[in-house]
């Protein structure tokens, strides 16, 4: 019943962010459209999670879409929705090179690999200087167009975004309501009992990570273009433990979960946005989800209720995971 | 490359091997019996190199008490981190995974404000060069592979000859059956925790003289150990001493001829493939 109302609600608020957004001032305009290439990243990584696999390294897919998407750009001047395109499959391509070999172990190993990779993408991006300019930053990056028309004003920019998202989502969304987003739950839930009902877990599990890293591509090749300066150490381990973090706080039970995740907390962070204490409010507010509310914040209503009505009425905690 | 310089950098790799080997010890400890990667792993790394910036150097503590300290404090806190954060989860290896992550996150970006933006030095401990077999090596370096293989011995007694280490063993096998056996689960994971903590800090410490110290610097070494565990075989003891070995020896000549960057980005495919063909690592078991 819940997924019924909820569907349409997250509908609204993208509808009334998009309208109301841009009237607020170029400061705002820039939040939001980080806030939305948040979104995407945090409902990205979702069906890896669904599967029960810990994907660290969702930044090192950004990076590979943003930085493929730049430079196609930039030297061959293609249109953005080719850009977009080229950069979201390379990371999905890369994503089948990293997650065949370490998804057929247990999650454990992929989780580490993950988090080495992302440190090789790091790596190359600053060290292959003739053609990511390395640590001194790529810069340069033409504005996004759409059929044939450059996005000048930041307005514009915005409202790409938040069409982006909007397909980001539907899609996600569609596939989590497919028998496959069914599958992939299945096997989060019961890997081994999916298994022996002939679910070929190895290859789910590498199909929803790709998906992940396609949408991290997606969002990636939007910031190249949007903030037009790319830096190696921009996509590091902290943003791709940012992406879980949004996961995890906003709530895994359900998809608006991630999705509301990343706008309440990429928001409430605004303001030392860049700064350690970025980083300590994120970790803190994660670790105090993990240990005192596992569903994350979306089951907050939930407990509260179950609280107002004493003892007896208060539901067990919802499992977290699918 | 010249074979002085050959023999020169192979040392070397034994020493910062002999590093690797403490971290991977501890995590692969923790992993055989709790099946949980520890990813805080780096940042006790880098508390226990900055307990000796602050006991050794500003405190004026003689080094190896400075070294005791940094193993006993992150040692508790080990223990403390299991009692708060590993236990209360409840085996969920998902969560304490994510909660490790977050406390990983939390410790090095507080690391900044609590011991300033600049990055710290400790001064040399050992001075001067030694010969060994005919090229000079630092001291400083030379004195990590004693220090770091009295400490492996030392576990490797622990763990087979002491009745605690006999718990750690019959948890790694069976836990339920251990806590039927009357093995205190929860003390002895704790003990795990404490040990691979303090295996960290020892590592850390070590390092603090020789490395920079920023609230960052146990990113690398903990990168190091997962490819290390991951090759010698995750819960592997051995595995993870041969691994190390390995790793600091290629590591250290390929970054002498190369550079630093392209022998980490060549240990990382030499996994992917090692995954592809051998996937429970050199000296794992299938589980």
């Amino acid at each position: 019943m819940r997924s019924r109302i909820a569907a349409p609600a997250v509908l609204v608020v993208v509808v009334a962010l998009a309208l109301l957004v841009p009237r607020l001032g170029d400061y705002y305009i820039h939040v939001f459209a980080l806030v939305l290439i948040n979104v995407i990243l945090a409902a990205s990584l979702r069906p890896s999670l669904t599967c029960g696999q810990l994907n660290i390294g969702h930044s090192g897919f950004m990076c590979v879409g943003a930085y493929t998407s730049a430079l196609l750009a930039k030297h061959y001047a293609l249109p953005f929705e080719l850009t977009l395109l080229s950069g979201a499959l390379l990371a999905a391509v890369v994503g089948l090179a990293v997650g065949y070999p370490a998804l057929r172990l247990r999650g454990v190993y992929f989780a580490m690999v993950t988090v080495a990779f992302v440190e090789v993408i790091r790596l190359i991006a600053a060290i292959w200087v003739p053609l990511t300019r390395g640590n001194s930053g790529l810069s340069g990056i033409p504005k996004p167009n759409l059929l044939g028309m450059t996005l000048t004003t930041k307005a514009s920019q915005y409202y790409l975004v938040v069409g982006l998202a909007a397909v980001t989502l539907f899609v996600l969304w569609r596939l989590e309501r497919s028998r496959l987003g069914l599958t992939w739950k299945s096997i989060g839930l019961a890997d081994n009992l999916a298994q022996s009902l002939g679910v070929d877990i190895a290859a789910h599990k590498l199909l929803a990570f790709m998906v992940g890293c396609f949408f991290a591509g997606v969002a990636g090749a939007f910031y190249a273009h949007f903030i037009r300066f790319l830096f190696p150490p921009e996509f590091g381990f902290l943003v791709a433990t940012n992406i879980l973090v949004y996961n995890f706080v906003g709530g895994r039970g359900h998809f608006v979960g991630p999705i509301f995740g990343a706008i309440f907390l990429s928001l409430l962070s605004e303001p030392f946005r860049g700064s350690a204490y970025e980083t300590i409010f994120f970790s803190i507010a994660m670790l105090m989800t993990i240990l005192f509310l596992p569903g994350g914040i979306i089951t907050l209503p939930e407990k509260l209720a179950g609280l107002r009505w004493g003892r007896a009425a208060s539901a067990p905690t919802p499992s977290p995971a699918g | 490359m010249t074979a002085a310089l050959l023999l020169q950098s192979a040392i070397i790799g034994v020493s910062i091997g002999s590093i690797y080997i403490l971290m991977a010890l501890g995590l692969t400890l923790m992993f055989g019996m709790m099946h949980i990667i520890n990813f805080a792993h780096g940042a006790v790394y880098m508390l226990g190199a900055f307990v000796i910036y602050y006991v050794f150097f500003q405190g004026g503590a003689p080094y190896f008490a400075a070294f005791v300290v940094a193993m006993v404090l992150l040692g508790a806190f080990g223990y403390f981190v299991e009692r708060s954060v590993y236990r209360p989860i409840k085996g969920g290896i998902e969560p304490t995974l994510v909660a490790l992550l977050a406390l990983t996150t939390f410790l090095q970006a507080a690391g900044y404000p609590v011991f300033g933006q600049l990055d710290k030095h400790v001064p040399p401990v050992f001075q001067g060069t030694r010969n060994v077999l005919g090229v000079m090596i630092s001291v400083e370096r030379l004195m990590i592979i004693p220090v770091a293989a009295v400490l492996v011995v030392g576990l490797y007694l622990f763990i087979n000859k002491t009745r605690l280490g006999a718990a750690m063993r019959a948890i790694e096998q069976d836990k339920e059956a251990a806590a039927l056996q009357g093995v205190n689960v929860h003390v002895v994971n704790g003990l795990a925790f404490g040990i691979g903590f303090a295996l960290a800090a020892a590592a850390g410490a070590l390092m603090a003289p020789i490395f920079k110290l920023d609230p960052m610097m146990g990113e690398q070494p903990l990168l190091k150990a997962f490819i290390i565990i991951i090759l010698g075989g995750l819960g592997s003891i051995p595995g993870a001493i041969l691994g190390g070995l390995m790793l600091g020896l290629v590591d250290s000549i390929v970054a002498t001829a190369l550079g630093a960057e392209p022998a980490f980005l060549l240990s990382f495919v030499f996994i992917i493939l090692l995954l592809l063909f051998k996937p429970n690592g050199l000296f794992g078991y299938a589980q």
